[in-house]
C-alpha cells in the first residue's frame, strides 16, 4: 500500500539512491507493506501463460540457455519459439518458498546448496522488491567470486493459490517451503489459507513423487488444519520427525533447521518465545488408475 | 409477458412406435415440456405454484425485504438430461440449490430430490453411469452427490468433516503475538470458547464429498471417459483448464491445457473426443486434451464482427471502435448428427446469430445462422434439428434495449438439409406454437409486472431479467477490480 505522500517520496527517494549503488542491501522499513493481501482478487497480477512461456533466464541470468543474446525475450518480432528459447534456462527451479516474505528463508539455503534453483514467490509487491533489491545487491557484492553465489536464487511476485500451474511443470519441485503461512483465524476466511485439500492436489502436482512439503508455524490450530488437510489427502505421507529432527546429517534435517531459525517469521517467534509446530508431508507416487 | 428461455434440453427416446421427443425449456424459475406427441406441461404445476405464492404472501416482514416478488423464486442456470434419459437436473441461482427431476411416463416431470448447497452451483455434469452428479460452484470447489440421495440423507446426517471438529479451541495461542488484529481476534476467541464451537452456517446436511477446487470461479465442468479411464475437467475465470482423474482419484491432476489469455467459459467434447473451449479470447481453442496440446484456435470474434458488418441494422455493442470489441462465448453444442465431420454450433453473449464450425476444415467457420434475437441456448431432437432459444425481450444485438415488436418467437428451428447446411425448419413451428409463445406464466405472478406500460416497471422487469440472461461478460477482469469473494 503506497502510504502518505511524504512517505512514499521518501520511499522513492531511497530507491533511487539505490539504484545507483548496485551493492547496497536494502532496508527493510521502506518496504513494508500490510499484512495481508487478498487471495482472491485479481491484483492486475502478472503471470506466464504456462511455465515454458516464463521469463526464467530474467531471473536466474546467469543460467541462461542463451546468455548474451541482446535481443529481449518480449522482442514481439520474435516467434513464440524464439521468445521461448531465450526465456529458457540450463536447469529447473526444484525448491519453491511459498509466501516467502522478506525472503530470510532463501537467503539462507542459496549459499547450502548452491547447485539447486530457488524461487520464492510472494504476493506484495513492495515485499517482493525488498527480496528483488537484495538478491541483486549480493549477486553484485559476489560477482568476482568463482561461485556466483546467489545466483540460485530469484523472486517473484506472484498469488500461487491461483497460478502455481502457470510457472511448474508436472513434478518440476522436489521441496515446497511452506514457513509460516498466514493464520487467517476466523472460520469465515479459512478458504483464504494457503493449505487445502484442494491446494494439497496443486502442491501434488508440482512436487515429484519422493518430493516434501515443508510446514512450520507459532499457531497450534493452522498446525492442526494443515496437518489435517495434508493427511486426509492421498498424494501425501506425514513424514516421521525421527528423519528431520534429532542427529545426523541429510539434506532434509538441514533444511528443516534453516526452516526453523532463518526466517523472519521464525526470528520474532523466537524473540517472543513462541512455539513453533513443524510438520513434513512426502508426496508419494500416484496410484495405478482403477481398472487399468 | 413470458419470459426467455435461459436454458434448453431434449431428449430423445425410441417407443414402439418409433422415436419421441421431448423439449426441456427453463423459463426463469419455470419448466417447460413439450414433447413430439403433443404432451406438454409446466413445472412447478399450477397448484403447487398457487400455494407458493400463498407462502410467498405470508410474512409480512420478510416479504418487505424480498422484493420485488418474483425473485423469491429462484432461476434456472442449468438443465441436463441423464444419459439414461430417466432424469433432468437442474440448477437454481438464488438458492443454491440442484434439484433431480424423474422425467415420468407421458413426459412429466417430478422433482424427486433439491438440495441447497453452501455456495452456487456455476455448471454440473454427471459421471457415465449417471450415479454421481458433479458439481462445480462459484467459490472453485467440485463436489460430488449421488444422482439419487441415499435414504441416509433424510436422518440429516452430519459430514465427517463436521463431526472431526467437535471441540472448540481458540486458533492463537498467547504466545502467538502478530498483530493487535490477531490478539483481538484471539480475545473473541477466547469468549467464543465459552460458548461452543459456532458452527459453519449453511453447512449442508446431505451426502456430498469434495473432490478438488480451484481458487477461482468454476465455469464449467466436463466429465468424459477414455477407455477405461475417467476424467473431471474444469474450467475457471483465470484462464486455467485443469483436466483431473475422474472418481475414485479426483484428488490427482494430470495436467493443464494452458493457453487462453482470458477466462474460459464453456467446454465442449467433441465426437472424437477433442475438447473445445471459449470464453473471453477472440478464438475457440481445439485441444489434444490427453497430452494438453492445442490443435487450432477457431476465430469466433471475427466470425461475430463479420456478421455484425454484413447486418448494419443491428448495433455493434461497441461501435466507436471495432479494435475494442470483445466476444463472450456463452455457449458450444457439439452436433450430435456428424457421421463423419464433427461439428460444433457457438452462441456468444448478446449475439443473434449461431455459428457452426468445423474444426480441422479451411475455413473452420462453416455458416453462420442468423436469429431473430440473442442467441440463449440451443438443444437438439430428432436426427436433423436444432431448437434454439432467442431472446424475444431485448433488441438483437443488445443485451439492454427492449424491443418494440412484440410476439418474437422464444424459439428458432434449423435442421440440416440435404447439402449438409443448416436450413430454417418451419415444419415445428406449428407443434412448437405453444412452447414458442405460451408456455409459462412468466409475469403474472407477480402482480403483472411487466407487460404493462409503465416504464419504471418495465426497466426493472428488464433488468431482472438481465441477470438471469447476460452474466458471462461480467467474468472480464477488469483492471484492479476486486473479484467479489461469492457466498
Ligand atoms: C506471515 S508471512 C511469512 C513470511 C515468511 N515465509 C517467513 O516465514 O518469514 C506469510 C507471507 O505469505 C504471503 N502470502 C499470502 N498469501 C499468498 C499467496 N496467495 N501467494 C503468495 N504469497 C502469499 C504474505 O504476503 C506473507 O508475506
Amino acid at each position: 500500500m503506497p502510504g502518505e505522500p511524504a512517505k512514499r517520496q521518501k520511499r522513492e527517494a531511497y530507491k533511487k539512491g539505490l539504484e545507483e549503488d548496485e551493492a547496497a542491501l536494502p532496508k527493510k522499513k521502506f518496504y513494508r507493506q500490510r499484512a495481508h493481501a487478498n487471495p482472491f482478487s485479481d491484483h492486475s497480477l502478472v503471470y506466464p501463460k504456462s511455465p515454458a512461456d516464463m521469463d526464467w533466464a530474467g531471473l536466474y541470468p546467469a543460467h541462461a540457455v542463451k546468455k548474451h543474446e541482446t535481443k529481449a525475450s518480449h522482442d514481439l518480432s520474435l516467434s513464440e519459439e524464439e521468445s521461448r528459447a531465450l526465456k529458457a534456462i540450463t536447469k529447473n527451479v526444484e525448491i519453491a518458498d511459498i509466501g516467502c516474505g522478506f525472503g530470510g528463508l532463501l537467503f539462507a539455503l542459496a549459499p547450502r546448496f548452491p547447485d539447486t534453483l530457488i524461487l520464492g514467490m510472494e504476493i506484495r509487491i513492495s515485499v517482493t522488491e525488498y527480496v528483488s533489491d537484495k538478491i541483486r545487491a549480493l549477486r553484485s557484492q559476489h560477482a568476482t567470486s568463482a561461485a556466483q553465489d546467489y545466483q540460485n536464487i530469484a523472486v517473484l511476485r506472484a498469488n500461487t493459490m491461483k497460478f502455481l500451474p502457470n510457472f511448474f511443470t508436472r513434478s518440476q519441485l522436489h521441496s515446497i517451503f511452506l514457513c509460516f503461512p498466514d493464520p487467517h483465524f476466523k472460520q469465515r476466511k479459512h478458504k483464504a489459507r494457503i493449505v487445502s485439500y484442494t491446494l494439497a492436489s496443486e502442491y501434488a502436482y508440482v512436487l515429484r513423487p519422493g518430493g516434501i512439503v515443508y510446514t512450520i508455524t507459532d499457531v497450534r490450530d493452522l498446525h492442526e488444519w494443515m496437518v489435517g488437510h495434508f493427511e486426509k489427502h492421498a498424494s501425501f505421507l506425514r513424514v516421521a520427525s525421527e528423519e528431520y529432527d534429532g542427529e545426523g546429517e541429510s539434506d532434509v534435517r538441514e533444511r528443516v533447521r534453516i526452516m526453523r531459525t532463518e526466517t523472519e517469521e521464525g526470528k520474532k517467534v523466537e524473540r517472543n518465545k513462541g512455539e513453533k509446530f513443524v510438520a513434513l508431508f512426502r508426496r508419494v507416487e500416484d496410484p495405478p488408475w482403477p481398472e487399468d | 409477458m413470458t419470459l426467455p428461455y435461459q436454458c434448453l434440453a431434449a431428449c430423445s427416446r425410441s417407443t414402439g412406435d418409433g422415436d419421441e421427443w421431448a423439449l426441456f425449456g427453463a423459463a426463469g424459475s419455470e419448466l417447460v415440456v413439450q414433447s413430439s406427441t403433443g404432451i406438454a406441461s409446466v413445472w412447478p404445476a399450477e397448484e403447487s405454484q398457487a400455494k407458493n405464492r400463498e407462502e410467498a404472501q405470508e410474512p409480512a416482514e420478510k416479504r418487505v425485504k424480498l422484493s420485488p416478488a418474483v425473485e423469491q423464486k429462484p432461476n434456472f442456470t442449468t438443465l441436463k438430461v441423464s444419459h439414461d434419459k430417466k432424469h433432468l437436473i437442474g440448477t437454481t441461482a438464488e438458492d443454491k440449490c440442484i434439484r433431480v427431476f424423474e422425467i415420468e411416463a407421458g413426459w412429466r416431470l417430478k422433482q424427486i430430490s433439491e438440495r441447497c448447497m453452501a455456495r452456487r452451483p456455476c455448471s454440473i455434469d454427471l459421471t457415465s453411469n449417471d450415479s454421481t452428479i458433479l458439481c462445480a460452484d462459484k467459490f472453485g470447489d467440485v463436489y460430488s452427490l449421488p444422482l439419487i440421495p441415499p435414504p441416509e440423507d433424510e436422518l440429516n446426517v452430519m459430514p465427517e468433516s463436521e463431526k472431526a471438529q467437535k471441540k472448540f479451541l481458540p486458533s492463537a495461542s498467547l504466545s502467538t503475538v502478530h498483530s493487535g488484529r490477531n490478539r483481538k481476534v484471539l480475545e473473541e476467541q477466547l469468549k467464543q470458547a465459552e460458548k461452543g464451537r459456532p458452527q459453519p452456517k449453511d453447512a449442508p446436511k446431505f451426502k456430498h464429498d469434495l473432490l478438488l477446487g480451484h481458487v477461482s470461479m468454476l465455469t464449467d465442468i466436463v466429465s468424459a471417459t477414455v477407455g477405461s479411464r475417467s476424467y473431471i475437467i474444469t474450467v475457471d475465470r483465470d484462464e486455467h483448464i485443469r483436466v483431473s482423474r475422474g472418481l475414485p482419484q479426483a484428488h490427482i491432476i494430470e495436467g493443464f491445457c494452458h493457453g487462453h489469455e482470458e477466462f474460459v467459459n464453456r467446454l465442449c467434447l467433441t465426437q472424437s473426443g477433442r475438447l473445445i473451449s471459449g470464453g473471453g479470447d477472440a478464438h475457440l481453442y481445439v485441444w489434444d486434451w490427453l497430452s494438453y496440446r492445442l490443435l487450432e484456435k477457431l476465430p469466433i470474434q471475427a466470425a461475430v464482427l463479420d456478421y455484425f458488418q454484413k447486418h448494419p441494422e443491428l448495433e455493434l455493442p461497441v461501435p466507436e471502435k471495432e479494435g475494442n470489441f470483445k466476444v463472450a462465448v456463452s455457449g458450444i453444442w457439439n452436433v450430435p448428427f456428424g457421421n463423419s465431420t464433427e461439428e460444433i454450433l457457438v452462441a456468444c453473449e448478446g449475439v443473434p446469430a449461431l455459428f457452426s464450425f468445423i474444426p480441422g476444415s479451411s475455413p473452420s467457420l462453416s455458416q453462420t445462422l442468423p436469429l431473430s434475437g440473442n442467441a440463449l441456448s440451443v438443444a437438439f431432437i430428432g436426427a436433423r434439428t436444432a431448437v434454439v432459444s432467442v431472446d424475444h425481450m431485448h433488441k438483437a444485438g443488445s443485451t439492454t434495449q427492449i424491443r418494440d415488436d412484440q410476439g418474437v418467437s422464444r424459439i428458432q428451428c434449423f435442421s440440416i438439409a440435404q447439402d449438409g447446411q443448416w436450413a430454417r425448419d418451419d415444419t415445428l413451428t406449428e407443434p412448437l406454437a405453444w412452447f414458442s409463445h405460451d408456455a409459462g406464466e412468466g409475469e403474472h405472478a407477480d402482480g403483472r409486472a411487466a407487460g404493462t406500460d409503465d416504464d419504471t416497471a418495465r426497466a426493472g422487469f428488464s433488468k431482472k431479467v438481465r441477470t438471469i440472461l447476460y452474466g458471462v461478460g461480467n467474468l472480464r477482469k477488469r483492471p484492479e477490480a476486486e473479484a467479489e469473494i461469492a457466498t
